[in-house]
């Protein structure tokens, strides 16, 4: 009973990052129809971010979120209004192979820069954690899956409330239509697709705590953002945190119970298992 | 764009008649790369011929049914092991029996999980073939009967040659069973579910029914290339089988080459190989690099594929058309 309570725990901690990781992704993938396979690399850059303010200038990690947003936003800004808003409306595929293109020429630039070598970050609280009965909790990853939940807050509260976040919706909803009402899709899109950057910067941070770094860490996060948006719905805030969760539960029972070589497959096939009985994700709504 | 003015802009439904020439007669020239007594072409040769294979399997169910696959990988590292397993555990050398038992799991593989996943749209069935995909090689690598982690030494009996003629026969019999469906009902039933499914059901084609059909095809392709990998590159584990590679190479193939059209996967494989190729001989270091920016200046000014330019609507006044049709 004492490892069920671990792994729970754990799972819900490692489920914070998923949550921020796969947000961005589900943003970009809702509203524009970009599946974007760069996605990994901009976490990827988020982490680096972090590793670079750390280590030349002492910066704590934690207070490197901002700036990793900042610098991947403008940066994501910059390739959605000069290279994607191109061809946008083409179909799905044409997207997809451009971001496969972008996450090549990312990671490749990056492997140039830091080179390939595993580096991390250890903070003077690294090590140190608590407990609560019998299970132990690294503070570390509390406050990652504390800053977490700040971050997912907010986006719902910037989405549902501020005027962009409103036109962003409409745009998701009838981009003809939002065009009709005075919304400026190009920049809009650009600002969508910035967003998805930042929070995947912002996650990568989160990332960089807990993980190693190399320039191909990305990668496994598209697929985990992926699952993610399946099991909680594309595109809604709240789906990102759930599915996130559930996928970080998930995987900490799967190497638990069924074996480390495993974990992986035991989340697949749940995935599997949910598009199979609800196709739209477990909070997705019919016909949405 | 609708995926209907592809249709008609890339010549009909098997694509450019011309362009399906050159690219028949580019097949026909590669019969004879062994000739050269190269290894290094021999091995490029089966490589493009591999990635043909692929694409053309992909292009039945993500170019022509409309249901983009990113599992298709999956049929390949299963063909991979039947050919591995059946050297292993019954000693049979054969590469026929191979290619012939691989496509018989690739099929039934197809045709169990087909039911379920194809009831699924668009992207959610992108996902779960994701899903399929790499569930399988994790329970692969766990499986000790397949070699576990470790995989199998294949070793090959064969002469060296043999294996490119089998790759060459599998990828020729997949181009012209793509034609021949293409020109057939099935091939307009497919096309029909990939414009409007429920028009084509109201019409009268059964949808589940002709999505697992292409799927399953799909998969046979996939599978035999894989069989002959197997026997050609004597050695197979997870990430060799699985490699995700084969599983991103074969769509950006058809992109480039032409979505839905017969010529389209072997054109993509050809100047992909190619281009990786220059790359890698002329800037090792930073190849990757430059292939990423390749994919990305050919998406943004050729996003309808390069055998538009075939067209005698496209040209390179079509590109210059096509520059910007997509624009938000």
């Amino acid at each position: 009973m004492q490892l069920f309570w671990q792994d729970l725990v754990n799972g819900i901690l490692v489920g914070g990052i998923f949550a921020v990781v796969a947000l961005g992704f589900s943003l970009v993938w809702g509203i524009m129809n970009i599946i974007n396979l760069a996605h990994g690399s901009f976490v990827m850059l988020g982490a680096y971010t972090a590793y670079v303010l750390f280590s030349t200038w002492n910066v704590d990690p934690f207070l490197s979120i901002p700036v990793a947003f900042v610098l991947l936003f403008v940066f994501g800004y910059c390739v959605q209004r000069f290279v994607i808003n191109f061809v946008v409306r083409a179909p799905i595929l044409t997207t997809f192979l451009l971001t496969f293109g972008l996450s090549l020429l990312i990671v490749n630039f990056a492997l140039l820069v830091f080179h390939g070598d595993v580096k991390g970050i250890t903070t003077q609280y690294s090590g140190s954690n608590f407990s609560i009965g019998s299970v132990t909790i690294a503070w570390v990853k509390l406050w990652t899956l504390l800053v977490a939940l700040v971050i997912t807050a907010l986006m719902q509260l910037w989405l549902t409330r501020s005027k962009t976040g409103r036109a962003i919706r409409a745009m998701a909803m009838d981009i003809d239509a939002a065009q009709l009402s005075g919304v400026r899709v190009a920049h809009l899109y650009a600002v969508v697709f910035g967003l998805g950057a930042g929070l995947a910067g912002a996650a990568g941070v989160l990332v960089s705590l807990s993980y190693s770094l190399q320039p191909s860490m990305g990668d496994p996060f598209v697929i985990t953002a992926f699952v993610v948006c399946v099991l909680g719905g594309l595109g809604s805030v709240q789906g990102a945190l759930v599915g996130g969760l559930i996928f970080g539960v998930l995987e900490a029972f799967g190497s638990q119970y069924i074996g480390t070589g495993l974990q992986d497959a035991v989340a697949l096939v749940v995935l599997l298992i949910v598009l199979i009985l609800r196709p739209r994700g477990l909070l997705g709504k019919a016909g949405a | 764009m609708r995926p209907g003015r592809a249709l008609g802009a890339l010549g009909g439904i098997t694509g450019n008649a011309n362009a399906l020439r050159v690219t028949v007669a580019i097949l026909i020239l590669m019969v004879f790369v062994p000739m050269l007594h190269s290894g290094y072409y021999e091995n490029l040769g089966r490589g493009v011929l591999m990635f043909a294979t692929l694409s053309l399997g992909w292009n039945l169910i993500g170019g022509y049914t409309g249901y983009v696959s990113f599992g298709n990988v999956v049929f390949f590292g299963l063909g991979s092991y039947t050919t591995a397993a059946l050297w292993q555990h019954w000693h049979q050398q054969s590469i026929v029996l191979a290619v012939i038992c691989a496509m018989v799991v690739g099929v039934a593989f197809a045709l169990v999980l087909g039911m379920p996943i194809l009831r699924l749209r668009g992207h959610y069935f992108g996902i779960a073939t994701l899903g399929i995909a790499l569930a399988t090689q994790e329970i692969v690598s766990n499986v000790d009967w397949l070699g576990a982690g470790s995989g199998f030494t294949v070793r090959p009996v064969d002469a060296y040659s043999t294996y490119y003629y089998a790759m060459w026969i599998v990828c020729a019999a997949s181009m012209l069973a793509t034609y021949l469906i293409a020109r057939s009902k099935l091939g307009y039933a497919f096309v029909a579910i990939r414009e409007n499914e429920e028009a084509a059901a109201v019409l009268g084609v059964d949808p589940t029914r002709y999505k697992v059909i292409a799927w399953a095809i799909s998969a046979a392709m996939a599978a035999a290339a894989g069989a002959v990998f197997a026997g050609a590159n004597g050695f197979i584990d997870p990430p060799t089988a699985f490699a995700l590679d084969n599983n991103v190479f074969p769509i950006v193939m058809v992109i480039l080459g032409g979505v839905g059209t017969v010529a389209g996967p072997l054109v993509g494989a050809l100047i992909l190989t190619a281009i990786n190729e220059t790359l890698w001989s002329h800037f090792p270091q930073i190849h990757t690099l430059f292939f990423g920016a390749v994919i990305v200046v050919v998406v943004v000014f050729l996003p309808r594929g390069i055998l538009w330019l075939f067209n005698t609507r496209g040209g390179w006044k079509g590109v210059a058309g096509s520059l910007g049709a997509y624009r938000v």
